[in-house]
């Protein structure tokens, strides 16, 4: 052979030998890219973004569901819980820190890095209420025109579990606030929080002081929000309300001396009825909170303290519904978007519907009663004054979002510098 | 023949030879490619890496391993001792992260404000426990001026704030701390008894003796906010324009007046009156739980906590991770250390750590547990009530808490204090003068107050500069800070000389409305003076009516600790040791009592 031919062949060989090394070290690693398109994983572990009134509930629910046989298409499921405040949470969304595709942008044309980050994209989120899911869809249909939660269809938002707002009022002071008003409510509290003499002068012990109202931080805890759009349904007496409400001077005025009884809000924290609990009738004479915050430490008010807790129930009730959401973006497969669904569906069974009674969350399948458990604490604490069915309220209207972003807004500028 | 040697020898067609070069070429280039891209593929996997997080030679070293589980967390002094119990108790479990690191936690003693000052620049703990929350609140408030959102923004978002993972794990309400007796004298247990009460008695009997720590630790800061809830006749809504109204600063100097001194916290306070008994203090503002800490063993009368009746705030002692690693910052938590945090945090709110921290006369986070039952220190006892308070003051925005804190200054009972430092031939070594410089320089920087004057006293053999006691304003502080620097070391030790010769002076002002001091700083022995001791104490005696108090240092370990404690003692004031690495840090606390 001649040598110029010998030559030409050995480059040949030498380079299909580098090809082909490099080719088997290559496949022989794990390739994400290979993994997204190709393989079928033996688990799917999908993150479900929950909000903290529900999360030891769904906790408890994930754990149940990981230790039974729980398939989507002959995949098991995994579900991993991540706390959230609902807040923190539409926050997060808003600045997109998970990650979302941008344009029509697909997992095919990412790097294999930002594949394997998409990895931890949350295919579910709970938040506290309805309208945080709104608020976070109309960020994105703003930002990818499209929606990323939806209202109707199979991944349509669906309420896991309901919890109204109630008054929880120290029994000793709801005593004289019922003796000197007749009813424990937000006029109640405003002319109690107004009243110069305090306590004295509302018939009560010269030790408690001033009113002391317990509200949450509204840029901590949705709960905050509620509490406000709850004072404004009962201020104009109806339960649709709108920018121009807010920004009435009168108004403002109004719920300025409310908010001027809330003894602590700049170090408070998101969980407000815990703080509650913890300090006593020291920090707060009553509040309106989450009925499963106030039942959830009802025993360690009890405990604690030697004046139990009251709960009362509003005219212009504001609640929270806790919706199941599943992202329906590119960002997660659709054996996730299933895998979510299949953990839906476990969250409403009876079973898991029931085990929520344990936490003071009201079911949200309506044949189940309050009452459906033993264990349930709407049974353990009745004679404190909680109710399987609240009488006489109107439900307020989920508001919109410049109703909320003016309202956090007020707030800012009044309360919280 | 030659035409086979022709033809054996005949070049092959240029054609062929372009064909033949344009294929080699080319696959000598992909080859060359392949194997390069090869090889980095290779090095990012040895490095661990996933191709874009691969860290180049410029970028800053984090101070600990990447793998490290250690957790070091900076702990508020009163608090520390028992976290380290704690701590101690969790190491000992040997927990592991999943990737095998031993998880550890240390703790580090800080008052709370100058943790907070550390937590905004780059602090060597990723944890923090200060005494209350609103410590943090003035941190992240700090933090959103560093990273240039001066205006109030309502919602900062998550991934700059400067801490995370905050919980709760004891509290403890500030109360009014007195001898049993004093108490009675007062009107506990049947009578209510408030900040006004207190006020009163200080302004009326010149013999009520009666502290509170300063506005670095939370029960200084809340008993301040207390005076200024008063002086603004409030009981909530405190703005900043309130606080700064000249009838509420005149109120609260009026109070501040009668405040005996200020000082570190209640651990010192609880050391000196351990040390000195029923005639240190009549009365200060601290936790409860120092109360149930004395009362375990009291030497002496017992203690009685006296929940105002204006109302109190809590310390709650909160614990959260540092978010470092943010722009323009080169170190970051690592994740086993986050794991750490975790792990410890839900050691905390655990049955045995809870159990332990009611045992130090915390209330625990743990709701389960009842105070007012069993063995809790809370039970079977009249000098704590676990019902109390029964209200409290508002707490005030960060702003505000920062306004009563800078007004304080202004109101404080004002300072006269000599400095007096030696700089004899011994100062020469090692680092001595030059970190005694920076020590007196941060002093001088530290006090504040606009009525406050300091002079300088430096000394060897015989005086060699003298700054008599000035107004300490921007040109007086200048001229300090000029003098420090330029100080020498050479010479001997007149130590009384230079005492004496200071006390004398501060003594001939008889400024009987401001705290007189002495702060006194030696490396070495009395070998000069012609003053003896028993000279200063005949001074001291004369004019003990007008209560100067010396603190004194000794600086490193041939300083004459003797001499310098009896110094102390006559000068009804402290004696601290100090080395190169903490004279600044000493410096700064004693300026606390300013």
């Amino acid at each position: 052979m001649k040598r110029t031919r010998l030559i030409f062949i050995g480059i040949i060989a030498l380079a299909l030998v580098i090809v082909g090394v490099s080719g088997a070290l290559r496949t022989g690693s794990s390739n994400p890219d290979a993994a997204f398109t190709v393989d079928r994983p033996e688990t799917v572990t999908i993150r479900v973004q929950t909000a903290l009134p529900v999360e030891p509930w769904v906790r408890q629910a994930a754990t149940a569901f990981n230790a039974g046989d729980n398939t989507v298409d002959g995949v098991q499921v995994q579900v991993e819980i991540i706390a959230v405040d609902g807040l923190t949470a539409l926050g997060r969304w808003d600045r997109n820190e998970y990650g979302a595709l941008e344009g029509n942008g697909t997992p095919e044309t990412l790097s294999e890095a930002d594949r394997t980050r998409l990895e931890d994209f949350p295919t579910a989120w709970i938040p506290d209420s309805r309208y945080l899911v709104e608020l976070a869809n109309a960020s994105y249909k703003e930002r990818l025109g499209r929606d990323v939660f939806l209202t109707d269809g199979e991944y349509r938002a669906r309420p896991i579990a309901i919890s109204l707002f109630a008054w929880g009022v120290y029994e000793s002071r709801g005593k004289v606030l019922e003796t000197k008003y007749g009813a424990v409510d937000w006029s109640t509290i405003h002319d109690a929080a107004i009243a110069k003499g305090g306590w004295p002068e509302l018939g009560g012990d010269p030790q408690w002081g001033y009113f002391k109202l317990v509200v949450p931080n509204p840029n901590k805890n949705a709960g905050g929000l509620a509490a406000m759009i709850a004072m404004a349904g009962e201020y104009y007496d109806r339960t649709d309300i709108t920018v121009e409400d807010i920004t009435k001077p009168e108004f403002q005025s109004w719920l300025g001396q409310l908010m001027g009884a809330v003894t602590d809000i700049s170090g408070g924290s998101a969980y407000t009825a815990e703080d509650f609990a913890l300090f006593g009738y020291s920090v707060g004479d009553g509040g309106q909170l989450l009925e499963s915050d106030l039942l959830q430490n009802m025993q360690g008010i009890v405990t604690r303290w030697e004046d139990p807790l009251h709960i009362y129930y509003p005219n212009y009730v504001t609640w929270f519904d806790f919706p199941f959401t599943v992202w329906v973006g590119p960002e997660t497969s659709a054996l996730k978007k299933n895998a979510a669904l299949a953990f839906q569906r476990f969250l409403l069974n009876e079973e898991q519907q029931k085990a929520a009674l344990v936490y003071g969350l009201r079911p949200a399948n309506p044949n189940i009663g309050v009452d459906a458990s033993p264990d349930s604490l709407f049974v353990k604490w009745g004679d404190r004054g909680v109710q399987p069915v609240v009488p006489r309220t109107s439900a307020m209207r989920n508001p919109d979002r410049d109703v909320l972003l003016t309202l956090l807004r007020w707030f800012d500028l009044n309360v919280a510098q | 023949m030659s035409k086979s040697k022709r033809t054996g020898k005949q070049p092959p067609p240029k054609q062929n030879l372009w064909v033949i070069g344009g294929v080699v070429l080319f696959l000598l280039l992909f080859c060359g490619t392949i194997t390069v891209r090869t090889g980095m593929w290779l090095v990012d996997q040895f490095r661990g890496g996933d191709g874009e997080n691969v860290s180049t030679p410029d970028e800053p070293q984090l101070t600990w391993e990447e793998q490290s589980a250690e957790l070091t967390i900076a702990a508020s002094p009163l608090m520390a001792p028992v976290l380290e119990q704690l701590a101690e108790q969790f190491n000992t479990q040997s927990g592991q992260t999943p990737d095998g690191e031993s998880m550890r936690v240390q703790i580090a003693p800080y008052e709370p404000a100058q943790m907070i000052d550390a937590a905004v620049e780059r602090p060597n703990f990723q944890a923090l426990s200060p005494d209350s929350s609103l410590w943090l609140d003035r941190l992240e408030q700090a933090w959103r001026v560093k990273l240039g959102q001066t205006e109030q923004e309502g919602v900062v978002p998550v991934g700059q704030q400067r801490t995370s993972g905050q919980i709760r794990y004891a509290v403890s309400p500030v109360v009014i701390v007195a001898w049993e007796s004093v108490a009675r004298e007062l009107g506990w247990p049947d009578k209510a008894i408030g900040w006004e009460t207190i006020q009163q008695k200080a302004t009326q009997d010149p013999n009520f003796k009666w502290n509170h720590p300063s506005t670095n630790n939370a029960s200084g800061l809340l008993a301040t906010l207390a005076e200024f809830y008063a002086g603004a006749n409030l009981t909530r809504g405190l703005t900043e324009e309130a606080a700064t109204q000249p009838a509420t600063l005149d109120y609260v100097r009026a109070v501040e007046a009668t405040v005996r001194f200020y000082g570190e916290g209640e651990e010192v306070i609880m050391q000196r009156l351990a040390d000195e008994g029923r005639s240190f203090l009549d009365a200060f503002v601290a936790q409860e739980r120092v109360v149930i800490d004395w009362n375990r063993d009291p030497k002496g009368e017992r203690l009685i906590a006296i929940y105002p009746a204006e109302g109190t705030l809590w310390t709650d002692h909160p614990l959260a991770l540092i978010e470092l690693g943010a722009p323009q910052d080169d170190l970051a938590v690592t994740d086993n250390q986050r794991l750490t945090y975790q792990a410890f945090s839900e050691f905390l709110l655990g049955a045995d750590a809870q159990s332990v921290l009611l045992t130090a006369g915390y209330r625990p986070a743990d709701l389960g547990i009842d105070l007012g039952s069993g063995e809790s220190p809370f039970a079977n006892t009249d000098a704590v009530d676990w019902r109390q308070p029964q209200t409290t003051l508002q707490m005030p925005s960060p702003a505000v808490v920062e306004v009563v804190q800078n007004s304080w200054y202004y109101t404080k009972r004002p300072t006269n204090v000599y400095l007096v430092v030696d700089t004899s031939g011994s100062m020469e070594e090692g680092n001595k003068l030059a970190r005694a410089k920076e020590a007196l320089s941060a002093f001088v920087s530290q006090i504040k107050g606009d009525r406050d004057q300091l002079g300088l006293l430096e000394f060897a053999s015989g005086s060699k500069n003298f700054t008599p006691l000035r107004p300490l304003d921007e040109g007086v502080r200048s001229d300090l800070l000029s003098q420090i620097d330029g100080m020498e070391a050479i010479g001997g030790t007149a130590l009384l000389d230079a005492v004496y010769t200071a006390a004398n002076d501060l003594l001939g002002q008889d400024d009987r409305d401001a705290i007189n001091a002495l702060v006194v700083m030696t490396d070495g022995q009395e070998n000069e003076s012609n003053y003896a001791l028993r000279d200063l104490s005949d001074l001291l005696n004369s004019h003990a009516d007008q209560r100067l108090v010396i603190f004194t240092i000794a600086f490193g370990s041939d300083a004459d600790e003797g001499l310098l404690e009896e110094i102390a003692r006559i000068g009804n004031g402290q004696f601290r040791r100090a080395s190169e690495t903490d004279i600044e840090e000493l410096y700064k606390i004693i300026s606390t009592y300013f």
